[in-house]
């Protein structure tokens, strides 16, 4: 929000410091100050300049303060930062009483006639009557003040509201009187599909979540929101009513959401004002209006109330006579609320000792009321302000932060606990890396193109983001197969691309959305990338201690939806004692390159929570024979279609002890051949705990070996050494 | 017997003197070759009577076995020889080594890992939670209540409401503080809501931080994604006070940046925390004289912190009169393009090979 620094200084007799330094003692001592701009009047002028100069007309500086949203009540306003600069500046501020002259003769209630509907929908609805203005452009220091604080000026009464509003904070109102039919206002609830033409030139439906300010025959405005066209102030108004109302916060803040409109007025209202300003603002406004709109002010004796620089610009004045009396409905006051000081409580919390004199004088600079027993008084307009953490905060950020000396706290020495599932994300992470993949982090989302082909089972956002960024990922293989196709086209042929991510998952299942950390990766590649994979995940498992896993056949499961990104017979499942963890394989769809070609890709993908589980650290030692090993070698002419992994049962069903290892080493298809058949040889390994084996003993393995695998008809043992 | 015994002998003696490959060659014929004297014995055992035969080839037999071992390894040690004597090609020392191809891991996984090693160095667990998170805990537990401008300090990803989480991930003990089982759901917009979550249930004294992946549904830049990482920290004991969290954050700083650090809290705002602060560090590039990192203003906005708000302590059915204590909040992204040098956060989330492996 911005605010003009000339504006903050009229609130003080001593002289604030210069705005740069004033920014960087508000920015510790109680909002960030974004920024300093110089505005209006000459480039050149110094900030060392006398006040005199530094005030001329058109010289200004515009702080652009971040008020947080605990200060919405007070802060929106130059009088509430106007405060906290005097507590950091230890100034002390002005004490100007707002003077009007009523009209005796006339009273307000001979205008107008207020109904509200629902006190809580509209805790206090104060008005004015002003009659006999003149309508003209405001006098240049008020225009100069809005436009600083970017607000583009109307006319003398537009203006007058909005630079009381600026000042006070309080959103105020000016309707042409003459437009209200019957003289009457009603604050109530839209009807369904009323209407209304709004000052923005827009006309908004309205719905029973929108308060609106009506007469007896249409809405006049959106409560705390916008006016409307119907009564608003033209060169000829001459009578005109000014409201001061407070509206329920979270009423506004809901009708501005739905209509879509956010407004000066709404954003102050949605963070709750203090309904005991209304009275003040409204008087504050007709005398402004007072001053500046009306032809009396010609005479010699109003010269003393108006402005000086108002002096200057004369003819601007429209005047007006303030009709006797307020419009008052405030059917339930907000009183103080009283909180006594706790000063232990915030050295405890602070950790600085701070005098009850000093902590006293901060409090009172701040506009809080102490008494001599430490009860505070707090004011309306600090709701924020409810228990001695609060005050702590008040306290210590004006007697300074800086003051806050770093302090080692004592305690009983109790060692972070490790956490295993970081520690296997972390080993697993490195694994990978040594194998030469790369980690890569994307997006939770994917965009509507894919997740409409995905179809069922996805989980939806109410407020996508984009069509890029539209569902949860339901897999992590999406976005890092993008992965692939986005390098591919930067790196050679022969880069073997290997990228993967560990990340949560989101799926809907059964109507309940199922979060789930899982670990992928994906492959560029030729067919034996998914021997590489397959090879990878082995050396991956033996890293994390899990040894009770195989490959198995992809079993189709019921739940599966239709579409399926793997290559259905070029793919695996993996298991861990029985229990399906992931897959490995071919994916349907390949990386397109440069000039039509393409490139397979393969991936893996591991339910990584139920991975976790089956990691062990443990391992043991067993002795090393001391018994020289044996090898033999076998070799085989099987059928194409035979499996590595049936030689290796039947191998291994011998279950002989004395087998330590059995090793594929050759494998060959090809011309030399019979059709349809392929040669696998293998390496196999004796070896016994206790004594070397002879050489009759391996060979009556070996035979036994040969014979079970000749069992099979078509399988041929070729030779064997 | 006895000539067996003297060959034997005279073998040895032969190979054990032998200098070159040729003599060696030439003992190994002289006693094992076709003509050997070792083979002819062998030869002539068929002609023997039975008993003897026996005796005879077993001696003649490990003989032979004994001498080919001997001239096999004198053969390797000779050839040794001329190899060591040999003149040697110069290796080109500046042809390009075989590198091993490793990967690379990504540069949050390398900042996250750091900072979770500073802080359990300091005591302090490693803790995740759900990205999926209820209304209850990312909001109302910690004080933001609906309807209320402090909201849109979180820009938010709300779920499609005809989606559920299981109950079970509420975890709902029974002193938690939930009304609303029919719980809005949303991308958690910052890592807090672990606070009530862990609190609930796990009493005090505690020191925990919570590293994880955040949601903010805002136009993406430079500096802002709508995915990014943060990392919470909580610490909560009897006396625990704003400055030992000046102290800890200190100590934090130095020991990431790996210099001294200095400093600075200002009043800030989070409906969690009671008093607030932001924790700005002085610049590291520049000291605090101002420059382009900093924009000039000498300061680094490093995190939110603040301590715990009575309101957090009671969402977790604790009781705020029995304790006291601090929690911070910080970007891990930032931290991490701090610390490589990295001007856009969208680089973070490509992907882009060329990137990730710099790290």
């Amino acid at each position: 929000m911005l605010f003009s620094y000339n504006w903050l200084q009229s609130f003080f007799t001593g002289r604030l410091p210069a705005p740069k330094k004033l920014a960087e003692l508000l920015t510790v001592r109680s909002f960030e100050v974004e920024e300093v701009k110089r505005t209006g009047g000459p480039a050149r002028i110094s900030v060392r300049a006398p006040l005199t100069e530094r005030s001329v007309a058109g010289k200004d500086w515009v702080l652009d303060i971040n008020v947080t949203p605990n200060r919405g009540t007070d802060c929106l306003s130059h009088l509430g930062i106007a405060r906290e600069c005097g507590a950091s500046a230890k100034l002390k501020m002005k004490n100007e009483k707002i003077k009007i002259k009523e009209e005796k003769t006339i009273s307000v209630d001979n205008f107008i006639n207020v109904n509200v509907n629902n006190s809580s929908d509209c805790p206090r609805y104060t008005g004015r009557v002003l009659v006999g203005v003149k309508v003209s452009s405001s006098p240049k220091y008020i225009q100069e003040r809005l436009r600083a604080c970017e607000l583009e000026p109307i006319n003398n009464i537009v203006d007058a509201a909005n630079y009381v509003m600026l000042e006070l904070g309080q959103p105020l109102h000016a309707f042409d009187l003459d437009k209200i039919e019957d003289q009457k206002i009603f604050i109530r609830r839209a009807k369904i599909k009323e209407k209304v033409d709004a000052l923005d030139d827009k006309t908004y439906k309205l719905d029973k979540d929108n308060l609106v300010i009506a007469d007896s025959k249409k809405v006049l405005a959106i409560a705390g929101i916008k006016g409307g066209k119907s009564t608003a102030i033209d060169k000829k108004t001459k009578n005109i009513f000014l409201e001061s109302a407070n509206f329920d916060s979270v009423l506004i803040r809901a009708s501005s959401q739905k209509l879509g409109l956010k407004t000066d007025a709404s954003l102050r209202f949605e963070h709750g004002m203090d309904p005991n300003l209304t009275e003040l603002a409204v008087d504050r406004l007709a005398q402004l209006i007072q001053e500046t709109a009306g032809p009396h002010c010609y005479a010699k004796r109003c010269r003393r109330a108006c402005p000086q620089s108002l002096r200057s610009s004369a003819g601007r004045r429209a005047g007006g006579k303030i009709a006797k009396g307020r419009i008052d409905i405030y059917p339930k006051k907000t009183l103080s609320r009283k909180l006594k000081l706790d000063l232990g409580k915030i050295e405890g919390l602070l950790e600085i000792k701070i005098r009850e004199k000093e902590a006293v004088r901060i409090l009172n600079s701040l506009g809080l009321e102490t008494k001599a027993d430490l009860t505070v008084k707090i004011p309306t307009w600090r709701p924020d302000l409810a228990q001695n953490e609060d005050f702590a905060e008040e306290i210590g950020r004006i007697y300074g932060y800086e003051k806050l000396e770093s302090s080692y706290p004592t305690l009983a020495l109790i060692p972070a606990k490790r956490n295993d599932d970081i520690f296997w994300e972390d080993k697993i992470k490195d694994s990978l890396k040594e194998a030469g993949f790369s980690e890569a982090y994307n997006y939770s989302f994917i965009s509507k193109r894919i997740g409409d082909m995905i179809g069922a089972g996805l989980v939806e956002l109410k407020n996508p983001f984009s069509e890029e960024f539209y569902y949860l990922r339901p897999s992590l293989i999406l976005n890092l197969f993008e992965n692939i196709q986005y390098n591919i086209r930067n790196f050679s042929a022969e880069k073997n691309i290997k990228i993967f991510e560990i990340g949560k998952i989101f799926k809907q299942e059964k109507g309940e959305i199922v979060e789930k950390k899982m670990l992928s990766g994906v492959m560029a590649g030729g067919p034996e990338s998914f021997y590489m994979l397959k090879g990878i995940i082995d050396s991956l498992f033996e890293n994390i201690g899990v040894s009770d896993y195989y490959f198995d056949e992809y079993q189709a499961t019921p739940e599966e939806t239709s579409f399926n990104f793997w290559d259905r017979h070029r793919m695996a499942e993996i298991k861990i004692g029985g229990r399906e963890i992931g897959f490995l394989g071919a994916l349907n769809f390949p990386a397109l390159l440069k000039g039509g070609k393409v490139q397979e890709v393969f991936a893996f993908d591991i339910d990584f929570e139920v991975l976790l589980e089956e990691c062990s650290e443990e391992s043991e030692y067993r002795p090393i024979s001391k018994f020289p090993a044996a090898g033999r070698d076998i070799s085989l002419l099987l059928p194409e279609d035979a499996r590595v992994s049936e030689v290796l049962n039947i191998i291994n069903a011998s279950e002989n002890k004395y087998i330590k290892d059995v090793d594929l080493f050759d494998f060959y298809e090809g011309s030399e051949l019979p059709e349809g058949k392929k040669s696998l040889a293998f390496h196999i390994i004796f070896q016994a705990e206790n004594r070397t084996l002879s050489g009759r003993e391996i060979e009556a393995i070996m035979a036994k070996i040969i014979q079970d695998l000749e069992n099979n008809l078509d399988w041929e043992v070729r030779k064997s050494a | 017997m006895k000539d067996l015994k003297d060959i034997k002998n005279r073998a040895e003696k032969e190979v054990s003197s032998a200098r070159n490959n040729e003599t060696i060659r030439q003992v190994f014929q002289k006693y094992l070759g076709k003509k050997g004297e070792v083979t002819l014995i062998l030869r002539s055992l068929k002609d023997l009577p039975e008993k003897k035969r026996k005796e005879i080839g077993k001696l003649a037999n490990a003989i032979r076995q004994e001498l080919e071992e001997k001239i096999t390894i004198k053969g390797r040690a000779i050839g040794a020889k001329v190899e060591r004597n040999k003149p040697k090609k110069r290796i080109d020392f500046s042809f390009p080594g075989h590198k091993l191809t490793t990967g690379h891991l990504h540069p949050i996984t390398q900042v996250e890992r750091e900072v979770e090693d500073i802080f359990q160095r300091l005591g302090f667990s490693v803790i995740e939670g759900p990205e999926v998170e209820s209304e209850w805990y990312n909001f109302d537990a910690l004080n933001i209540p609906a309807n209320h401008p402090a909201r849109d300090m979180w820009d938010t990803f709300w779920l499609r409401s005809n989606q559920k989480i299981p109950i079970s991930k509420f975890q709902i003990p029974n002193k938690s503080k939930i009304k609303n089982k029919n719980q809005n759901l949303l991308l958690r917009t910052h890592t807090s809501p672990v606070q009530v979550r862990y609190m609930e249930k796990h009493n005090p004294p505690l020191r925990i931080i919570v590293p994880g992946r955040t949601f903010r549904y805002e136009a993406t830049d430079a500096s802002h994604e709508i995915n990014f990482y943060q990392v919470e920290g909580l610490m909560v004991d009897k006396k625990i006070s704003a400055a030992n969290m000046k102290a800890i954050m200190e100590r934090f700083f130095e020991m990431f940046f790996r210099q001294s650090a200095k400093i600075r809290l200002r009043p800030s705002f989070f409906p969690f925390t009671e008093p607030s602060f932001e924790v700005d560090v002085r610049c590291l590039i520049c000291g605090g004289k101002g420059c382009s990192v900093c924009s000039k203003r000498g300061w680094l906005e490093m995190a939110g912190a603040g301590m715990v708000h009575p309101q957090v302590f009671k969402s977790a059915g604790l009781n705020p009169r029995n304790w006291q204590g601090f929690a911070f909040g910080m970007g891990l992204d930032r931290l991490t393009m701090m610390k490589y040098k990295i001007d856009d956060v969208r680089l973070l989330y490509k992907g882009d090979l060329r990137f990730l492996e710099q790290f």
